[in-house]
């Protein structure tokens, strides 16, 4: 679903949060609230102020003093009590939250200091550490029902330094249930310094989903793009689980990472035992992915075996694994119990040969840019699934 | 390279192994002997500054075959102990280091990381965090 | 400034820069089995060892990739992480922290029977004579709650202890309170041949939740050879003593261990067979110690290391079979072996460990208070030597028990890293010391390897495990690994005695 809008802006130049509110509210209720009018004459009959600001696709006759954006692009993604945040400068209108999806995301920066080959989100150079988290501590702010889990995300979160923490420690006392799901590349851990600190929030309900993707240092260091960064990451691992900080691993599989894929299994198995969950990923065609297809891409259909074998090396000896982002018809059947539906609500599709398919409701679908480059494999399975031994359990969040 | 000769003792109830002290030290030749002492007497003749004779006496009846068999098996045992002491000369530092480390009191004995922090934007800072982090001085 | 790809050579290492790790080697199969200082193995072909040792391998290929990642080498394009490695050396001596566990309590030295390998004197029936007070009691309950171990095993012995049960009763809920008042936790059981055993003593042990171990040798025909008493009906009293605690402790509270003599060692079919019949779900084919009396009468069950190797061969092999057929038994010594090759653990079995489990984990209270380094080491007291006797209840305290010369002596000879032959081994960290073994068989507590017992029993175990392993069965892997973590083939927990 769409995420971002585009209009003119008025009355500001700096970027303001807000609850979107599709209806006219009382005066006390107005405050946090951004009031979107689906056309410009309901604007003229209501009170304006005291809302944060407004929103609407045609142009406001009358312009009001207050903040607005008007001459909306589009406006039918924006719904009552969704958050959104308005920029001034561009006129852009980004959704932040919107309550009734199942997956969350706060995202912190642009900036990373790795470089992934296949990263979905382009880092860039550009300090937006305070801005986001200006935005951020707002937008906490103004969640209303804490949802049961909420992912941190970028860039790279640890390069917020303090201001990091600081999110963390708000978050912690506005919605101590919210389970906090954090995916950073790790390498701040490996200061004891910053392991210390980050544990010492002492946050009830948090861990952390790194990326590791080769057992052996060079290959890491490559699909990352990053001298070193495969011992700061497997020492930040150590620091975290020293530090009882909850620890996760993920492992994005692709043309680079199948080949050692089991003896990443194993170097995990040894050397970061105290990993609670490791999550395999499809690829996704989308951010640097494209550019780098060459060296990346494998057609799912051909690393089933070594899959396969990985996903029973780490069952047999009691260790926790998942498989996100593959089709149900790719994927081997003895698989599918390992299978989460993890793709976030915004990003499903379905390839059009997919609605004869009986398994389509347990399937986590495609990610729409997915839907371009995809696996031969794909088909409509047509067997009784109650037959089949596990389906894929639809996943609560994440 | 074969630095044993033949066997030159005549008599067939022995194994005679020419050993040169050069390529399978004192050491490794009695780490060998240690093990070979359970079925043979090992006795070690100094030939001269480089070679010394080991004499294999069985200690219960023992066929031709099986006697060459024993004095084969202990050349190709010596060889692996002078491999050992070859690969624990180059590892024993870093094993000392390693033990210590092992059994120090939790965080006295740990490493920095190594390597940059890699982000442009935190490296131009002059109070970066990790700058901080990372200078021992702090 | 935009960002720019690499390729992989800016990150890999240039093609000899390597230096190696401390590693020891074997030969097996032939291949080459190395094993790092944390007890991760690599199998490799056939001079890589010298290769490594003169700086010719490729670092470019796979073997090297591969060496790297299990901690046999390093190069300068990533450092040798010494501090995981350290944390792995580490867990693997997890065993030493926390001071001693196990505390064997020797209640009586009364028993029926007069097994022929017993390592207990055989004694009349009478009471009071050879049976622990209650001043030895509550002595030796406080010197195990001194141990500042969290949770403390009690186990109590005898003789047949049940011919105690009045101090059985008299020693329970003092221990309990004394593990509450220290904040430990208490297991307790009870080693009973359970020909004794009613249905009243069973409901005690029920309400106090206290376990029970019995012996079973296999079937019929070689228990009662093994254990003679009068009536000759040692088997059938252990099966109707299995019985009838299994029905008021319940399945998974009652386990059984066997003793390999001479005449076990043609059977271990048989005896696999009565303990599937049985319905027991572990069994440890273990070797007879030669301590005690077993050294007087070792013409009637002593027996060659070979014997017994062919013995747990083939008794492994048919484990195995059996698990295949869908009924899951795990056999105890393999899994404690396959637990310090497999994982990154250590072993929390006494009489494999190193530094030796005796005197440190495992502490034996005698009936007259003397306190012991492990089982076998009162078992050598018996026949008048006393090397072994640490200490008594009513003279000393842990304190002095650990720092008088009798333990100090074992110290000196309980590391294996220490002992000529073993500190070269490529088992060093699969194996153990065990002072105890050697003095009784030997002479003495350190021990000549070539010749010992224990060490080709070992050796020879864990060869035989390599070449399981190497031959990566995918079905025989999933019973071996459902066996070390408890969980069956199919992922369900299990409980089992």
């Amino acid at each position: 679903m769409r995420l971002t809008t585009m209009g003119v802006a008025r009355n500001f130049d700096e970027s303001i949060v807000g609850i979107i509110t599709a209806e006219k509210l009382p005066p006390d209720q107005c405050m946090d609230r951004i009031r979107l009018f689906a056309s410009a004459k309901m604007a003229d009959d209501e009170r304006l102020t005291p809302y944060r600001a407004l929103l609407c696709p045609d142009e406001l006759q009358n312009p009001p003093d207050l903040p607005f954006i008007h001459r909306l692009r589009d406006s039918d993604h924006l719904k009552d009590g969704d958050i959104v945040v308005l920029e001034g400068s561009t006129g852009l209108v980004r959704s932040l939250y919107r309550p009734y999806e199942l997956h969350h995301h706060l995202f912190v920066t642009e900036r990373c200091n790795s470089n992934c080959l296949m990263c979905s989100q382009p880092p860039k150079d550009r300090d937006d550490v305070e801005v986001l988290t200006a935005r951020n501590t707002e937008l906490i702010k103004l969640i209303r029902q804490p949802p049961s889990y909420l992912t941190i995300t970028g860039g790279e979160p640890t390069l917020l330094g303090d201001n990091l923490f600081t999110l963390l420690s708000q978050l912690k006392v506005s919605m101590p249930e919210t389970e906090l799901h954090m995916l950073t590349n790790g390498r701040a851990f490996a200061w004891p310094e910053y392991s210390r600190q980050f544990a010492g929030i002492e946050h009830p309900n948090i861990s952390i989903g790194v990326p590791l993707y080769s057992d052996f240092a060079g290959s890491h260091d490559h699909i990352v793009q990053a001298r070193a960064a495969f011992d700061q990451t497997v020492a930040g691992l150590h620091q975290a689980a020293r530090n009882e900080i909850r620890v996760e691993i993920r492992v994005v599989l692709h043309k680079l990472t199948i080949p050692r894929l089991t003896k990443l299994m194993e170097y995990i198995y040894r050397n970061l035992t105290f990993v609670e969950h490791i999550a395999l990923m499809g690829l996704e065609y989308t951010g640097y992915t494209p550019r780098n297809i060459e060296q990346l891409w494998i057609d799912p259909l051909d690393y089933q075996d070594q899959l396969e074998q990985a996903v029973e090396f780490l069952a047999m000896r009691n260790m926790t694994v998942s498989i996100y982002n593959l089709q149900l018809c790719v994927l081997r059947q003895s698989l599918w119990k390992y299978s989460k539906q993890s793709i976030s609500d915004w990003k499903n599709a379905y390839s059009g040969v997919c609605d004869a398919c009986t398994a389509l409701r347990q399937c986590g679908g495609f990610f729409h840019w997915n839907t371009k480059v995809q696996s031969r494999g794909i088909h409509p399975i047509s067997e009784n699934l109650e037959k089949a031994n596990h389906g894929p359990v639809p996943l609560d969040s994440r | 390279m074969d630095q044993f000769d033949k066997m030159r003792s005549p008599d067939e109830s022995q194994a005679i192994v020419e050993i040169n002290l050069a390529i399978i030290s004192a050491e490794a030749l009695l780490k060998t002997s240690h093990w070979f002492s359970r079925d043979f007497v090992c006795e070690i003749r100094t030939r001269n500054e480089h070679i010394v004779d080991v004499l294999l006496t069985p200690r219960s009846a023992t066929s031709a075959s099986e006697l060459e068999l024993a004095r084969q098996s202990f050349i190709s045992s010596a060889m692996d102990f002078a491999l050992r002491e070859k690969i624990e000369a180059k590892t024993s530092g870093i094993r000392d280091l390693l033990l210590a480390k092992a059994f120090s009191e939790s965080g006295v004995l740990e490493d920095q990381p190594e390597g940059l922090f890699g982000d442009r934007v935190e490296e131009a800072k002059p109070d970066g965090m990790f700058k901080i982090l990372s200078n021992p001085r702090h | 400034m935009a960002r720019v790809f690499h390729p992989l050579e800016r990150f890999a290492p240039a093609p000899t820069a390597f230096h190696l790790l401390p590693f020891r080697f074997t030969r097996l199969d032939g291949k080459e089995l190395l094993v790092n200082e944390a007890g991760e193995y690599i199998f490799v072909p056939n001079g890589t060892v010298e290769n490594l040792a003169n700086e010719q391998v490729d670092t470019n290929s796979e073997l090297y990739q591969d060496l790297r990642a299990k901690h046999f080498v390093y190069d300068d394009c990533s450092s040798p992480l010494l501090d995981i490695l350290a944390t792995k050396v580490r867990t693997k001596f997890d065993h030493i922290s926390g001071g001693t566990k196990l505390h064997i309590f020797v209640v009586t030295l009364r028993c029926e029977h007069s097994c022929d390998y017993c390592q207990v004197s055989r004694q009349t029936a009478s009471r009071g004579e050879f049976d622990m007070s209650t001043s030895t009691a509550d002595r030796a309950i406080s010197m195990m709650m001194d141990s500042p171990a969290r949770d403390i095993t009690l186990e109590i012995q005898g003789g047949e202890p049940l011919l105690a049960f009045d101090v059985i009763q008299y020693i329970i809920p003092r221990a309990k309170t004394v593990a509450l008042q220290r904040g430990k936790n208490l297991d307790i059981v009870v080693c009973s041949n359970l020909a004794c055993v009613t249905d009243d003593i069973l409901k005690y042990f029920r309400d106090e939740g206290v376990k029970v171990s019995t012996s079973l040798d296999g079937p019929a025909f070689l228990h009662n050879k093994n254990r003679p008493r009068p009536g000759h009906n040692s088997y059938e009293k252990a099966i109707e003593g299995i019985e009838r605690s299994r029905a008021i402790l319940g399945i998974e509270n009652v386990a059984a261990l066997m003793t390999t003599t001479a005449a076990s060692l043609d059977h271990v079919i048989e005896i696999v067979d009565e303990y599937v019949r049985r319905e027991f779900h572990s069994i440890f084919l273990r070797p007879i110690s030669p301590y005690g009396f077993a050294l007087k009468t070792r013409h009637r069950t002593g027996y060659e290391m070979g014997r017994f190797l062919e013995f747990y061969r083939k008794g492994l092999a048919h484990v195995l079979k059996v698990n295949r057929s869908g009924y899951r038994i795990a056999e105890v010594y393999t899994q404690i072996l396959l637990t310090k090759i497999l994982t990154p653990h250590g072993s929390r079995y006494v009489d494999m460990q190193s530094p030796a489990g005796e005197a440190w984990n495992v502490l034996v209270y005698n009936y007259d208070g003397d306190v012991y380094a492990s089982d076998e080491s009162r078992m050598l007291a018996e026949t008048n030597d006393r090397t072994f006797r640490l200490g008594n209840v009513h003279k000393d305290t842990r304190r002095t028990i650990f720092t008088h010369e009798p333990a100090l002596r074992m110290f000196q000879t309980s590391c294996n890293q220490a002992l000529a032959g073993c500190s070269d081994c490529a088992f060093q960290s699969y194996c153990a010391a065990d002072p105890v073994y050697h003095y009784a068989t030997q002479g003495d507590m350190y021990g000549y390897r070539a010749t010992s017992g224990f060490c080709s029993r070992n050796m020879q175990v864990i060869r035989h495990l390599f070449s399981i392993i190497a031959e990566d069965d995918r079905e025989t892997m999933r019973i071996l690994w459902s066996w070390i973590t408890g969980q069956s083939v199919h992922g369900e927990v299990v409980e089992c005695a």
